[in-house]
């Protein structure tokens, strides 16, 4: 049956040995955030994910939301678990204290957000858009707007949205359609269709907030004419009370491959009443905040899928008996093998390993460059920072979710049959996980981001933060033999991504159309050595602590065998990327477009 | 012959010629009048000459040029004319006072003499009215532009009596030593290129206004996207000066007959007016339509209102700019009806002046681009709309179609036949368009031939009599991996069928040294081993060209800088274009020389230098000229500081250039000999530290920051020959890996890195 319990000592490796959380208390605001405060906050994490949450994926899955004439119902256990997630304070748990947050370290918010997309995909979906929402208008919003909405936002009693998409436009928002004209009162009445929208109605809070991308009456014509506008569901008045139903309405649910127990809604507003939210005609700048956020936060479901998919393809590979080892019964008292003893299956739960491991490891690196963009005061540290968390985030996204897409269908695979059929819950996982290669920017968007405006932004400056410390660290364990194992691969690699970092440089200048055919297979190529360089790291942390004889032995020998597994068995994939990256993309442009 | 020159009147215009007549190396008298109850009856005429060796940019290309020019005064020196055989007027523009010294001029000069005026308003035959046959046989107008020194148009208009003989010895003398274009004009008022630059700049002041532009939007639509120079046209009228304007125009409306469209844009406009009355002139006065305003001991950068005529913060123009001519012209937006509204105006104004100014287009083309330096003349701009188009946007507007424009119909104002360019001329047929004699252009050999070889960054043209032409042809004509490559070879091309080797293009920079942009990539992404085969591949590269068995000849005109400089140190012999400006910069980025550089320079000033004996002095001198990143602000200054040597040759006008450097690659390849490999005696790292030490007392001084510390340590370690000692020599490798290690070492500093970048991204340097 599936299982989930969190990782919690694999993520104190990353936190504490790996990456040296302790240095995030030299960050102004974050004094208080030591081991002692922080490692309770993860074992209630753990908690409330493995015994709230946990439980209800499945029946969320089978049930899925209703809507009823404009209404939306979450599935059965959805409100109750809710309020004990909003009481519990996780819906403020990264936001500021100003506004009744807790203020953790991105840090350690990554963490605890991997448990909740392990423990239940669907539901995190509602917290975290309130959290995108947050997000917006924290950084972009008026003090009347922010002292009206925000208090509530973080305390979870209400939540929020991100419309964006229309029926005709969602990767390329500049065809927007959605307007918004301006009233004497300072506000705006807002009309249009917006669809896709996670958590756009629901059951779960009193009142909901959008956030809507809309068109002013004179505003020019594509991407550089839309705003940022603040709807609520209900009025909001001067005393904080809900007053009159707002403009908006949910016209229908979307029926579709998974994350079913999150109501994707179809918004009509209709004169709605709006408020301006950032500067006019400067809204994807403001919803680019949230949506940078959104896509590492998308990044970690893929991660957290891994995982929980990971341990139920475990347990049933341990239990599961069927025929022998193929050199020799291992054990010969009982009918059969159990599968964990066949070489292809342990390629799958390895592999699916290393993405849960090596994922968690790459964001954990992330995590902190977002706490010293957010927190640091030393403006070098800081741009260098923001630097790095630009050029990671598409490949956080893509990558996680690819890997993630893969490690759950490898889930299914280990299980065979029974992990075809429903009632294992393996088959939720994929399908769960599919939408995540698909919103917040698609995948090949998120190359795209990668080739096209990371590469070349301030001839490669971006790309500095994360060439430097690999290139250092290779040269630091030149002459290191207990390590040789594991950076000998990662140079090879990491060659091979300079070269395809060169070749496209030089050809997306003058070809952008080959940039565009090498974008994913870049981006998986760059994931990979960033995963590898993790992996050295990591292999790097736990030979000095077995040197260290710290008593957890079978821990960090498990790291250094899943390292080499890495190294031997998925870095290689890097070489047939490099080749198929330098043979151009003649063959698709050249194609005839009749001929497809 | 000219060998003296006179010029009478020191104003800005005046000095001006007569400083560059110096910078030919010919003797000039430079007289005003004397001034009232004044001490030092030169006072100023010699005030002129000391003021021009403070301005920027100089008007001077050497201090020697500047004791070439002898002051005077009208009074006391006239009887010294005698001796000059051009005597050029540049006095204030009124008939009365000119004519009154024409008189006195004409009573001592020789016979056979010169005189010119350089007036920009007055007819020819106005100035010669009841003047002496005798004096109209020796009299033209000679329009120059300013500053003298570095525009490179002369407008030359004679009158009926003028002598043809007197007229080619004046634009022989403007063309071989002045390095000026002579463009013949008629006598009509503003010649070519005033009377259509002063239209066009009058209907872009009147249309900005009258369209609600700002002035940072007229500028934005009027400059890059028609190939004028960023200044557009506030900017420039900034830079001439506003109260020139009135009086300009004054001339003009007065001189020309009533039908002339000038008539239409010329309106009295108050706020332009108001602006020269308090004193807002442009950059010689408070500021203009642009300003620095200083208040509270800020420095903000404004500009006034078109409407409200007050300063206001200057913002930088969101206009969507189509990067093509007829896109512009063709777009529905704000900035694309202004451009339509000027530029049609202007080519139907410059199309209505053939043959009334001028006979040819060439001509009129010539005088735009070199008197107000756009990119393209009208009728090229015409040719990029396409004759027919342009007419029939004309009528669809209601607007006259000039004659000529219907003569183009169904063709275009020049075209190519048989590699040789043409130019339509007013009786319908073509002409081609010939250069001056002995002019040997790049562009018109590559029209004739395909190169010997080619990448993406540089080229080789058979161009003539054995001898072989390298160009780049890079953005910027910066050094990179494609030019290195080529340029090898070209080595083993040119070693087997040809004489000699000439590197030259037709850029306006010959090169900005090596490309940082790539090299800035490369080190983000960490490719070490890459960049230091770059530096190792340029540096065996330049030494190749140093000992190939035939001449190699540089020819640089504009910035040779860095790399660029470096391969012109490489070189056997080099002949420079008058306004090249060569340095070693790469101090500035935080780097040393490392293609060759300290190694060149080390050997020249120890051989070329004149300096007391031994290792030290040299070291020395290239340690001062290389850490400050000199660059030389002309190749006179470059012999002064060794980039060039004694014997280098200088060429004065642009075109020349490539046949001079033609010439002294053919007269080196008589009997060439090689190089012989020399070694390099350096005094080793007792040097460095007093180097080091005087790097210190900068900083102490605050002349030096910190990281120019850093960077001229490394430097000093190079010159200074590392851990060398006396009495060892070092072979040129020895010298070169000294280059390329500190070079390396310097690449992966932070403060380099910082350097790199923001030269890169602002163009400026930082100086950290």
């Amino acid at each position: 049956m599936a299982s989930y319990k969190a990782p919690l000592r694999d993520m104190r490796f990353v936190l504490y040995e790996l990456h040296n959380g302790a240095a995030l208390t030299q960050l102004p605001g974050l004094e208080d955030m030591t081991q002692e405060l922080i490692d309770p906050v993860i074992e209630e994490a753990a908690k409330v994910c493995e015994e709230v949450l946990f439980p209800l994926n499945r029946s969320g899955d089978e049930e899925g939301c209703r809507w009823d004439n404009g209404m939306v119902r979450t599935p059965k256990g959805f409100i109750e678990a809710y309020r004990l997630f909003r009481e519990g304070g996780w819906t403020g748990i990264a936001c500021d204290p100003a506004y009744g947050g807790q203020g953790v370290p991105h840090t350690v918010n990554v963490v605890v957000e991997e448990m909740i997309c392990s423990a239940n995909l669907s539901f995190g979906l509602y917290p975290g858009l309130t959290h995108g929402a947050y997000k917006a208008l924290y950084t972009h919003g008026t003090e009347a707007l922010k002292e009206r909405y925000l208090h509530k936002l973080v305390d979870g009693i209400w939540s929020g949205t991100m419309c964006l998409t229309e029926p005709h436009c969602g990767t390329d928002l500049g065809l927007s359609r959605t307007k918004a004209v301006p009233q004497d009162d300072g506000s705006y009445r807002l009309s249009g269709t917006k669809i896709f929208i996670s958590a756009g109605e629901h059951d779960l809070t009193e009142n909901i907030i959008h956030f809507v991308l809309a068109r002013l009456p004179d505003a020019p014509k594509g991407i550089k004419g839309i705003s940022l506008f603040l709807v609520p569901k209900f009025l909001v008045n001067d005393d904080g009370s809900l007053g009159a139903r707002n403009g908006v309405s949910c016209g229908a649910i979307e029926h579709k491959m998974g994350i079913k127990a999150s109501a994707t809604c179809v918004l009509n507003f209709d004169d709605a009443k709006a408020w301006l939210v950032g500067e006019p005609h400067k809204g994807m700048r403001a919803m680019f905040t949230m949506m940078n956020d959104e896509r590492l936060a998308v990044g970690l479901q893929g991660l957290g899928l891994a995982e929980v998919s990971y341990q139920g393809a475990v347990a049933y590979a341990r239990e599961r008996l069927q025929g022998r080892s193929l050199s020799g019964a291992k054990y010969p008292d009982k009918p059969a093998d159990p599968i964990i003893v066949h070489p292809d299956i342990r390629r799958m739960l390895l592999t699916m390993r290393t993405t849960a491991e090596g994922c968690r490891a790459l964001a954990g690196w992330v995590a902190q460059a977002v706490d010293v963009q957010n927190h640091s005061t030393d403006p070098k540290a800081k741009r260098d920072a923001e630097d790095f968390v630009a050029l990671m985030t598409p490949i956080v996204k893509a990558l996680f979710t690819d890997l993630g897409f893969e490690a759950t269908n490898l889930g299914i695979q280990v299980m065979g049959g029974h992990g075809y059929i429903r009632e294992h819950g393996m088959e939720q996982y994929i399908r769960d996980a599919r939408i995540a290669q698909i919103y917040e920017g698609t995948n090949g968007v998120q190359a795209l981001d990668l080739v096209g405006r990371k590469l070349g932004a301030h001839t490669g400056r971006f790309l500095r933060q994360f060439f430097h410390p690999v290139a250092d660290f290779i040269t630091a364990h030149a002459d290191n033999k207990a390590l040789e194992r594991y950076v000998d691969p990662l140079t090879k690699a990491f060659v091979r991504l300079q070269q395809a970092t060169g070749q496209l440089a030089r050809v997306g200048l003058s070809r952008p159309e080959e940039a565009g055919a090498a974008a994913s297979e870049y981006l998986r190529l760059f994931g990979l050595v960033a995963l590898a360089y993790q992996w050295a790291r990591m292999a790097e942390v736990s030979l000095a602590k077995l040197e260290q004889k710290t008593g957890e032995d079978d821990f960090y020998r498990a790291k250094l065998s899943t390292a080499s597994f890495f190294m031997d068995k998925v870095l290689p994939q890097t070489g047939s990327l490099f080749a198929s990256i330098m043979a151009g993309g003649a063959t698709m442009m050249e194609f005839p477009e009749a001929a497809f | 012959m000219i060998t003296k020159v006179a010029v009478i009147g020191a104003g800005v215009m005046g000095a001006g010629i007569a400083a560059h007549v110096a910078n030919a190396g010919v003797p000039v008298l430079l007289l005003d009048i004397v001034p009232p109850g004044a001490a030092n009856r030169n006072a100023i005429a010699a005030g002129a000459i000391e003021k021009m060796l403070k301005a920027e940019p100089a008007p001077f290309m050497s201090k020697a040029a500047s004791r070439l020019v002898t002051p005077g005064n009208t009074e006391d020196d006239l009887e010294k004319l005698v001796d000059c055989d051009w005597i050029i007027e540049a006095v204030i523009e009124r008939l009365d006072i000119k004519q009154a010294l024409y008189r006195r001029i004409d009573a001592v000069r020789k016979p056979g003499s010169v005189v010119s005026s350089n007036t920009s308003t007055i007819p020819l035959a106005a100035l010669l009215d009841g003047m002496s046959d005798s004096f109209a046989r020796d009299f033209c107008i000679t329009h120059f532009f300013n500053p003298p020194r570095y525009m490179r148009l002369l407008e030359v208009v004679s009158g009926p009596k003028t002598r043809p003989e007197a007229v080619a010895s004046v634009s022989h003398f403007a063309d071989y030593a002045l390095g000026k274009s002579v463009v013949t004009c008629k006598d009509r008022p503003g010649f070519i290129a005033n009377r259509l630059g002063v239209y066009w700049l009058q209907v872009a002041v009147i249309e900005a206004i009258d369209a609600g532009l700002t002035v940072e939007e007229a500028d934005a639509t009027l400059s890059k996207p028609i190939g004028v120079p960023k200044t557009g046209v506030f900017g420039l009228l900034d830079l001439v000066g506003l109260d020139l304007m009135p009086h300009i125009n004054a001339s003009m409306a007065s001189a020309l007959p009533p039908a002339d469209p000038f008539h239409g844009a010329n309106r009295e406009l108050p706020l332009i007016g108001r602006m020269i009355a308090e004193g807002y002139t442009g950059r010689k006065g408070k500021g203009g339509f642009y300003r620095l305003n200083r208040e509270g001991g800020g420095k903000v950068k404004e500009a006034i209102s078109l409407t409200t005529g007050d300063y206001r913060p200057e913002r930088k123009a969101e206009l969507e700019l189509p990067k093509k001519f007829k896109d512009l012209l063709s777009a529905d937006s704000k900035a694309s009806r202004y451009a339509w509204k000027v530029m049609a105006r202007t080519l139907s104004y410059a199309a209505m002046l053939v043959p009334e100014v001028v006979d040819d287009i060439a001509s009129v083309d010539e005088a735009m681009r070199l008197g107000y330096a756009w990119k393209f003349g009208p009728f090229e701009l015409i040719d990029q709309l396409g004759a027919d188009w342009f007419a029939a946007r004309l009528e669809a507007d209601g607007l006259p179609v000039p004659g000529l424009l219907r003569t183009a119909q169904g063709r275009s104002f020049y075209r190519v036949e048989e590699g040789q360019r043409q130019r339509l001329g007013t009786d319908g047929g073509y002409h081609s368009v010939v250069r001056p004699e002995g002019v040997l252009w790049l562009e018109d050999i590559k029209r004739t031939r395909q190169p010997l070889l080619k990448n993406g960054s540089a080229a080789l043209w058979d161009i003539g009599d054995g001898v072989a032409c390298f160009e780049f042809t890079s953005k910027l004509n910066t050094i990179d991996q494609d030019i290195m490559t080529l340029l090898g070879k070209t080595l083993k091309v040119v070693g087997k069928d040809f004489k000699a080797l000439v590197i030259y293009n037709e850029g306006s920079n010959f090169s900005a040294g090596a490309n940082l942009g790539l090299a800035l990539f490369a080190l983000n992404i960490a490719a070490w081993p890459i960049l230091e085969q770059t530096v190792a591949g340029g540096q065996a590269t330049y030494k190749a060209v140093k000992y190939a068995p035939f001449p190699v000849v540089g020819a640089p005109s504009g910035m040779a800088l860095g790399g660029g400089c470096e391969i012109l140190l490489h070189c056997d012999a080099v002949q420079a274009h008058a306004e090249s400006y060569i340095g070693l910069v790469e101090c500035g980025v935080g780097l040393v020389p490392a293609w060759g550089g300290c190694k060149e320079m080390l050997q020249r000033w120890k051989t070329l230098g004149r300096l007391p004996n031994g290792p030290m002095p040299a070291v020395i001198k290239v340690f001062e000229t290389i850490s400050t990143a000199t660059v030389a602000k002309s190749a006179a200054e470059a012999k002064e500081l060794l980039f060039l040597r004694p014997t280098d040759g200088i060429t004065m006008n642009r075109y020349r250039l490539l046949a001079d450097a033609k010439a002294k690659a053919l007269e080196l390849a008589r009997d060439y000999v090689p190089p012989q490999e020399g070694e390099w005696i350096l005094p080793g790292e007792g040097a460095a530290v007093g180097m080091r030490m005087a790097a210190e007392s900068f900083h102490r001084r605050g002349l030096a920051t910190k990281h120019d510390l850093v960077v001229s340590s490394l430097l000093a370690e190079v010159l200074s020959g590392g851990d060398a000692d006396v009495t060892r020599p070092l072979k040129e490798d020895e010298v070169l890996e000294l280059e390329r290690s500190r070079f390396m070492t310097l690449l992966h500093n932070a403060d380099t890195i910082a350097r790199i970048e923001h030269v890169l991204e602002t163009g400026k340097p930082l100086r950290n």
